[in-house]
């Protein structure tokens, strides 16, 4: 049996690489057109003989492809190294696909939230009015973007693009703003829950968050300013900065250790088909 | 010294080789029949009382699968949901699922419907307690703090990944007065969610979930192998520790210097360290 030299591999990789970007390359106009439909008729056909075949192949297809799936990027990081990496260039690519799945589900999502309002506008259940406000909201910030890609491919500015700067820069950031910024009073009625003392453990959380906080701030520093230099270790911002750097990290490095570990177990059972429950291992 | 690249190197060959090896090996050990022990997680026992509370107040429950998307993670927290509708299906709960991914809403789905299906209750399948609120973490947690107050939902579970939204949800939970349960891998909110949840499951106990409560010997022999795993790399820690410490203190023991240099060779430390 003869075994590839890593030239011929690298030979052929590069062969299948060129093909591909000749496949994904930019289209515009017709050629778009044409791509586009032929993704969703070969999409179309994919899942039509999927649901052909019968029942009891279509489990066994659908663990193939997970597999396959799953062994590109695990030989992606086992078999490569700094100077042969033949299926790094694919990961983009690899990326898309996803992408492309990504949108089709994006649709269902949609299609969900578009009945779930339209039931409430149609019934006038109590708050029908946000329901409204969804669908106006909706259509207006779409059809401001498609307004502001239209205008920039024929190069005209103006109006377009600050109707969807008032929009995007006007409603939407400052909202998110204001839901994120809500977290500093989140903050505060959580830290008074956790800080009271009933326990020898909340007790202990208590004591080292005060320290922590004090060694981060001026006021805390200058608490301590006065010790002796041989007593510079126990200064509040040394003492606050050994309790994150040292127990505090190690705790998070065992939880990360944990996690990992874990995160690989799970991957490995859905990869090889070893997940078990009614979603994975349901007839098909 | 080793270098650090994005591919692997002889270590991760050897150590996550033992890894897949471990687990693989106690999958089949437990499918063959070999009783495993798995430790009581209070968090996971009191799943029950939290269902019983939200069929007693006639309230539904809400599961919140995190804001990660389809990860690992994700599909973790997608084998809890299937656990948590089908006991919560027995009782004739709701369980509202929104969703932040276009993709887990697909999957939440599916998985809420063959719950409801193989409790042989599908007509309580409610297609509309399944929704997709938002791909923007903060109009999720929005929307999530908004059905919590119009539902006055009685339990409310977060299992995945969590980012800044935590706190908003979980002090909203709160404010509803219900019973919360949390299970994350993100280690930057575990501290929410141990000031505002009734229980919290941190770290690696998130993967451990769905062995402790379907006892499957597949998940239960993954999780043994995951313990022995975990042994291994405390195990290289451990040794390391001990070889760094003996170099600082006797540098001049007979092979100390080789044993150190490849030690640091096979286990290169990152840059900066």
């Amino acid at each position: 049996m003869t075994i590839l030299t890593h030239n011929q591999w690298s030979a052929i990789s590069t062969r299948f690489y060129k093909l591909w970007v000749v496949t994904i390359a930019d289209r515009h106009g017709w050629q778009l057109a044409v791509f586009i439909t032929g993704a969703l008729l070969v999409g179309a056909l994919a899942m039509w003989m999927l649901m052909s075949v019968p029942t009891r192949f279509r489990k066994p297809i659908v663990m193939a492809v997970t597999f396959l799936g799953g062994l590109i990027l695990a030989l992606e990081f086992l078999i490569s190294t700094d100077t042969w990496h033949p299926l790094t260039d694919f990961l983009p690519a690899y990326g898309n696909v996803q992408m492309v799945i990504g949108s089709f589900a994006l649709l269902l999502g949609l299609v969900n939230l578009f009945m779930i309002h339209a039931e409430a506008v149609n019934k006038r259940t109590r708050g029908w009015i946000n329901s409204f406000a969804f669908f106006v909201a909706f259509f207006a910030i779409m059809i401001a973007g498609f307004v502001k890609d239209y205008a920039a491919a024929k190069a005209v500015s103006g109006s377009a693009d600050s109707i969807y700067t008032v929009f995007f820069e006007g409603f939407l950031m400052p909202l998110s703003s204001t839901m994120f910024s809500m977290i500093a009073f989140y903050i505060a009625s959580a830290a008074y829950r956790a800080f009271r003392i009933r326990s020898t453990e909340s007790a202990l959380m208590m004591i080292t968050a005060s320290i922590i906080m004090l060694g981060l701030v001026p006021a805390g520093q200058y608490l301590t300013s006065g010790l002796p230099g041989w007593l510079y270790w126990l200064r509040l911002e040394n003492v606050s900065y050994w309790l994150l750097t040292s127990p505090n990290m190690a705790v998070q490095r065992a939880m990360a250790f944990g996690i990992a570990v874990g995160a690989l177990a799970t991957g490995l059972r859905i990869w090889l088909s070893l997940e078990r429950g009614s979603f994975f291992d349901r007839q098909l | 010294m080793g270098d650090i690249t994005p591919y692997a190197n002889s270590a991760v060959y050897v150590v996550e080789g033992l890894l897949v090896f471990f687990i693989l090996f106690k999958i089949i050990s437990a499918r063959r029949g070999r009783e495993l022990f798995i430790r009581r997680i209070p968090g996971l026992s009191s799943l029950d009382e939290a269902v019983g509370r939200a069929t007693e107040m006639g309230k539904p429950m809400l599961f919140v699968p995190g804001i990660g998307g389809l990860t690992v993670v994700g599909l973790q927290a997608m084998a809890i949901l299937q656990h948590v509708v089908q006991r919560a299906a027995k009782f004739l709960t709701r369980v509202i699922v929104p969703n932040i991914d276009p993709i887990m809403f697909t999957i939440s789905e599916e998985i809420s419907k063959e719950a409801y299906t193989s409790e042989g209750v599908p007509e309580q399948f409610d297609p509309e307690d399944i929704r997709f609120l938002s791909s923007d973490q903060f109009a999720l947690a929005a929307g999530v703090v908004g059905i919590m107050h119009r539902e006055r939902t009685a339990t409310v579970l977060y299992f995945g990944e969590f980012f800044a939204e935590s706190l908003i949800l979980a002090e909203n939970g709160q404010a509803v007065g219900a019973i919360q349960i949390a299970g994350t891998p993100s280690i930057t909110q575990v501290p929410f969610f141990l000031a505002t949840c009734d229980y919290t499951i941190i770290g690696d106990e998130y993967f451990a979930v769905s062995a402790y409560l379907s006892r499957q010997p597949t998940l239960l022999g993954s999780l043994v192998g995951q313990d022995y795993g975990k042994l291994l790399m405390m195990g290289v820690i451990v040794v390391g520790a001990i070889l760094v410490t003996l170099q600082a203190t006797l540098p001049h023991l007979y092979g100390l210097a080789w044993l150190n240099e490849h030690f640091l060779k096979f286990f290169p430390r990152p840059p900066g360290q």
